[in-house]
């Protein structure tokens, strides 16, 4: 029984940051009609910002991981400006989605290239905690410090996101446009800027999660591998229904857990690639 | 223009075996495999217009069959490689009719599922696969010859990919093509016109499995040796770029984009760390500036 509420604690926490990453994608998906390939490494690119902050330039916390969320938003919007709009405006009909996939696939390896090319990327690292202090203990359930923030920081984002898609002008236009681009354009939306702003809030939100999940996991240039699960995650929720798709990774934080937990099993390298950093 | 063309690549053909070192010919013989895998995904993609991931299964499909025949009934020659390409192709049909009930986003998540599933029964199936120890082959018996290394296997790879090729080229005007490409423009008009669009694109399904159970049947003629990890995503996408970068629905476009993107890692050795910066920017460049793919500029410049 302890064990399961642990799991079920842990699954939470696990399953908060898939949310995250999968709203990200889902937000690209419903503005552009894009498959992110490169979701993962906008996540990977915006923890290695923050580092090279702290580290090289030596900002405090907070201005670091402000870099890295605004880095996240100009990668993002740069890419659907310059790359995407291009390829909507010169390919045509069904063949769009997999010009716009292979874009994203470029993405995804220049972003990798790129960090390469770091110095600090050739040693495993890791980002610093914000959230210190001694373990809290309920009942049965050992709770981190570093898992109640993480839970609380991906709550006030999602809810942040939320509150700006439903209450503000801007965030009302770029529902709009993901609804109907045609009819958005007719009453006098932006279309242009409204997905760029998208893609922008989206990889920012990425970098949410990354600067999250960067202090638990070791930081690597491939560690983007990460989406693949935030795709299974906005596949369960339905992909483009945002409540759904945090009920999503949360189920699969949870299942993760549970498994990971119960099963005796060994794992193979295959599997430690792609999920087991967690338990 | 299309004769020299034509005679071009015949010369280059004949003469890989005879100028080249052993590594290129080597090189050649991957990019008779790429080549069916990307025509095979290009029936799929550019001709029927569905967006799908389950190939490199197929594929995977078909070395392990050809592999674990060879290997344990010593089969000889064409044997072994009809039975993973039939297997393949019955595997994608199957993999079709629930799949293809799907369309966009979904199918290529669905089908990138599957994928994802093969690579761990691979990877998993230990008494079979040998799982992730990666699984030695025999070398191909043909009648009395054993295919030793990869100047062997060459005539016999060119040999198939001219039949591969052939087939693409019949099925282009046919009714079967026809089909797919009215399919491909617009679902509700290929109905109206009568054509049975669901039937069409598990055939499409089914014939592009056909082709990467082949080309997984190729593999086991030069290499002795396979991992379940080179059976993932990453050789999907490269797959995926060939067919992109060439141009898709072009025959000719999606084998100059196997050439163009299967040798550029190879031209981008020297450059280390650079390589992966440098691939994918040309992959950007090349969606963005040349939406009809090497087909699209090669047609441009023709007229």
């Amino acid at each position: 029984m302890g064990l399961l509420a642990q799991a079920l604690a842990s699954g939470v926490v696990t399953g908060a940051i898939y949310a995250l990453i999968a709203l990200s994608l889902v937000i690209v998906y419903k503005s552009t009609d894009v498959i992110n390939f490169a979701g993962g490494d906008v996540l990977m690119a915006s923890c290695y910002v923050a580092l090279l902050a702290l580290i090289s330039a030596g900002l405090p916390y907070w201005a670091s991981a402000l870099a890295a969320v605004g880095a996240a938003a100009v990668i993002g919007a740069g890419f659907d400006r310059l790359v995407l709009e291009r390829i909507g405006r010169s390919v045509r009909g069904q063949d769009v989605l997999v010009a716009m996939v292979t874009a994203t696939i470029g993405l995804s390896y220049v972003l990798k290239g790129a960090v390469r090319l770091l110095s600090v990327s050739s040693e495993v690292r890791s980002l610093p905690s914000q959230f210190l202090g001694p373990p809290i203990i309920l009942g049965s359930v050992i709770l981190l410090r570093q898992d109640i923030g993480i839970l609380a920081t991906a709550a006030i984002t999602g809810a942040a996101l939320f509150a700006f898609y439903r209450f503000t002008r801007l965030g009302r236009g770029m529902r709009a446009v993901a609804e109907d681009p045609r009819a958005a354009a007719l009453i006098g939306i932006p279309i242009v800027r409204m997905r760029m702003l998208s893609w922008a809030v989206a990889c920012a939100v990425a970098a949410v999660a990354g600067l999250l999940v960067a202090p638990k996991i070791l930081m690597t240039p491939d560690m983007g591998i990460i989406v693949i699960l935030a795709f299974a995650a906005a596949v369960i929720g339905g992909f483009t229904n945002f409540p759904g798709v945090v009920i999503g990774g949360l189920l699969l934080g949870i299942i993760e857990n549970l498994v990971a937990c119960t099963s005796r099993r060994k794992r193979s390298r295959w599997r430690r690639s792609s999920s087991s950093w967690w338990c | 223009m299309r004769r020299t063309a034509l005679a071009v690549v015949a010369a280059a053909v004949v003469a890989v075996p005879l100028l080249s070192t052993d590594y290129g010919v080597y090189l050649a013989n991957t990019l008779l495999v790429s080549g069916v895998l990307a025509i095979g995904l290009d029936i799929l993609l550019g001709l029927a217009g569905q967006f799908a991931f389950a190939h490199i299964a197929f594929f995977g499909i078909g070395v392990y069959a050809t592999g674990l025949l060879t290997n344990r009934f010593s089969l000889t020659f064409p044997l072994p490689l009809l039975v993973g390409a039939t297997l393949a192709t019955g595997v994608a049909l199957l993999i079709a009719i629930p799949a293809l009930r799907l369309r966009q986003v979904y199918l290529a998540l669905t089908t990138y599922a599957f994928a994802a599933v093969a690579q761990w029964v691979f990877h998993s199936w230990d008494a079979v696969t040998s799982g992730a120890n990666g699984l030695r082959m025999s070398p191909t018996v043909l009648f009395r010859w054993h295919l030793i290394d990869d100047r062997d296997a060459y005539p016999l790879l060119v040999v198939i990919g001219l039949v591969m090729v052939g087939a693409r080229a019949l099925l282009e005007n046919s009714r079967l093509g026809l089909a797919m490409k009215a399919v491909h423009e617009s679902e509700p008009v290929a109905l109206a016109s009568g054509i049975d669009a669901r039937r069409t694109k598990i055939v499409a399904f089914g014939i592009s499995g056909c082709y990467a159970g082949i080309a997984g049947g190729m593999l086991p003629l030069f290499t002795s040796y396979i991992h379940p990890d080179t059976l993932g995503l990453e050789t999907l996408v490269g797959i995926l770029t060939m067919v992109v970068v060439g141009g898709l629905g072009s025959t000719w476009g999606v084998l100059a984009g196997v050439v163009v993107m299967g040798l550029l890692p190879e031209l981008l050795r020297d450059l280390q760390v650079l390589r992966e910066l440098v691939y994918g920017a040309v992959l950007m460049l090349a969606v963005m500036f040349m939406p009809r793919g090497i087909a699209g500029l090669a047609h441009r410049s023709a007229s």
